[in-house]
This record gives structure tokens, sequence and C-alpha cells, in this order.
């Protein structure tokens, strides 16, 4: 009766493994749609396409999937910035309220939600969602370079869920990951 | 007696040779190429055509020509993403990756298995396209990436799976399709 348990026991294992192994893709989603022209353009390319291709990019200021901010000249702690910004505890970071653009920027959850609201022109409307994992790859490194394809690569730690949101009177982009 | 013999020996020779042809010409991968105008004077041509012969036409191509048919050296700096990007596809799940919609036309790309299909739907033209990824891969990486290669071009052939591999129609009645069998 043991040794029967014990060889139904392995079985289910065995047979457990590889779902547990299983890697499931991710898929990086873009949806622009121009309201004027009623073009409408969705890309749905698995990450690791991306990240591939990003890593093999070699152009002026990309290279090996890391692009070249330029800021030689200015002096600002980076790391220094982004530990303060991963360390805060949730709450309103930024408020402006002009007549031009409404700013918000605030910590919910572990997550960075940075919301500008035009209030002229094309009364654009940008919402972005920086879950925390996405922090430590956004921060420049020591040649002020930001590594996208590391960025990109963060995308595999983090919930389903939408990124970048612009809508205007012109045209209106989605970015998300799922 | 020895008369009959010699019919049957060579009833049996041209026998085994129709079926040695037939079947070489069944394991052979053809390429037929099928143009069809429709206007005022018709035309419909078809033309079957086995890759075998293509490659031996292609090795009759004097080195000379191809030398000048020279591949930008740009081209050859990107062959590393462009192997890396094919792969990756080859990889990825199947999807439709890409999806674009105007008002004018509509471009749709599905990685299908082995296949990318490409689909655009213009006001004036519809284009199907059906590329085998794994040729393309074997290909592009058995490629120089200095010189024009049309013996890659046949690689690719050769990889498609049968069907129609490329269909274009246009609205002013000219349908070109080339299809693998």
């Amino acid at each position: 009766m043991k040794r029967t348990l014990i060889a139904l026991v392995a079985i289910l294992a065995l047979a457990a493994a590889p779902a547990a192994f299983a890697q499931e893709t991710r898929w990086v989603n873009v949806n622009v749609s121009e309201t004027s022209s009623g073009t409408n353009v969705e890309v749905h390319l698995p990450l690791d396409l991306v990240l591939t291709v990003l890593r093999n990019v070699d152009v002026e200021n990309f290279h090996g999937g890391q692009v070249d901010l330029e800021l030689d000249d200015t002096d600002i702690n980076w790391p220094e910035i982004m530990k303060a910004v991963k360390d805060a505890p949730d709450g309103k970071f930024v408020t402006v309220t002009s007549n031009e653009a409404n700013v918000n920027v605030r910590k919910e959850g572990g997550t960075l939600y940075v919301d500008v609201e035009e209030k002229s022109e094309d009364m654009a409307k940008v919402q972005v969602t920086m879950p925390m994992a996405m922090m430590d790859a956004l921060t420049p490194g020591e040649g002020n370079t930001i590594d996208v394809a590391a960025l990109l690569s963060s995308f595999d730690k983090l919930p389903d869920g939408e990124l970048v949101r612009v809508t205007s009177n012109d045209a209106n982009v989605r970015v998300w990951i799922e | 007696m020895s008369g009959q013999r010699g019919v049957s020996t060579l009833g049996a020779v041209l026998l085994a040779g129709t079926a040695g042809l037939l079947t070489a010409t069944l394991l052979m991968d053809w390429m037929v190429v099928d143009v069809h105008v429709v206007d005022e004077t018709p035309v419909h041509i078809k033309v079957p055509f086995p890759l075998v012969i293509a490659d031996m036409a292609t090795g009759l191509i004097p080195e000379e020509a191809l030398r000048e048919a020279k591949i930008p050296p740009e081209a050859k700096a990107q062959k590393e993403l462009v192997l890396a990007a094919v792969r990756a596809l080859a990889d990825c799940p199947d999807a439709q990756l890409v999806k674009v919609r105007t008002e004018d036309a509509s471009v749709d790309i599905i990685k299908d298995g082995d296949t990318l299909r490409i689909a655009v739907d213009a006001d004036d033209a519809v284009v199907r396209c059906n590329i085998p990824i794994d040729g393309v891969a074997e290909a592009l990486e058995e490629w120089d990436w200095e010189t024009a290669d049309p013996k890659m071009l046949f690689d690719v052939l050769r990889a498609a799976d049968n069907g129609e591999l490329v269909t274009v129609a246009t609205d002013d009645g000219v349908r070109v399709a080339i299809t693998m069998w």
C-alpha cells in the first residue's frame, strides 16, 4: 500500500513538473489609433522577441540594449533618487496645477503613477504606471545610459496590466503587458 | 518466343523508366508561376518549374556577374540583428503580431507555425505572402551578406510548405500567384 502511494506521488510529481517549470510567454502590446484618419495599429509581440532584437541593435546612441542619454554635463545622482522613490511610503509626491496642465505623481501599493493632463491644444492626457520592479532598470548607469533591455526584462516580473495610456484629440496610445 | 521476351523486356524498361520519372517528378519540389491578366486581351501563363533546375541554372551564372551584384556593407552590419530577430520569431508562439487598419488599406502579420503570413489589402491591390521562417533563417545563416545570391531564394522556396507562397491581385485585372508543389 505504502509502495503504491509512493509510486502515485512520484507519478503526480513528474506530471506536475513540466507545468511548474513551463514559462508563460509574456506579450508586449501597443495600440495606436489616430482619430482624424481612422488609422488603427495593433502590435502584439512576445517580450522575448522584443528583447532579442533590442539586445542586437547597434546604432548611434543605442548599443546592446542600452541607450546613451548624453547627460555628461549633469551631475545627478540617479541611483540615490531612484532608491528614495523605491523606499518612499505610499502617498502623493507631486501635484502641479496650472492653466496649461495638471501633473500628479503618486505611489500606491508599491506602484508609481504619473498623470499629466493638458488643458490646451490637444487636451492630451498621459497616464504612466510604473511598478517598482521597473525602477532599478530605469536608473541610468555609470555612463549615463539606460538599459532599455533590462527595463523590458523587468516586464517579465510584472503582473498583466497597462503601463502607458495617452489620450488626446488627435490620437490614443496604449501600451500594456500580458 | 525470344521476340516476345524482347518486347516484354522493352515494356518493362519503359514502365520502370516512366515510374522512375513519375517518382522523381513527385519527389521534386516544384514552383508554379501563374500569371493571369483579365482585360480586353486576356492572358493566362502557367509555368511549372522544378527547383532542382533552378539550382542548376544558378550554378551557371558567371561568378563575375554575382561579384558585381554587391550588397551594401550596411546590410552585413545588421546580420546579427536580423538573424536574432528571425530566430526569435521562429521560437515565439503563434499569434497575430501586427494589425493595421487605415481608410484605404489593412495589413495583418500572423505567425502560424513555421509560416509568417502577411496579408495586405489595399484599394488597388491585394497581396498574400506566406514566408517559411525556418527556411529564411537557414538561408540567411548560409548567405555571405555581401553578394546577391539567387541560390538563397531557392533555399527559402524549398523550405516553404506546399500551397500558395505569394499571390498578388491588382485592381487592373492582373493576378500573379507563386505556388509550391
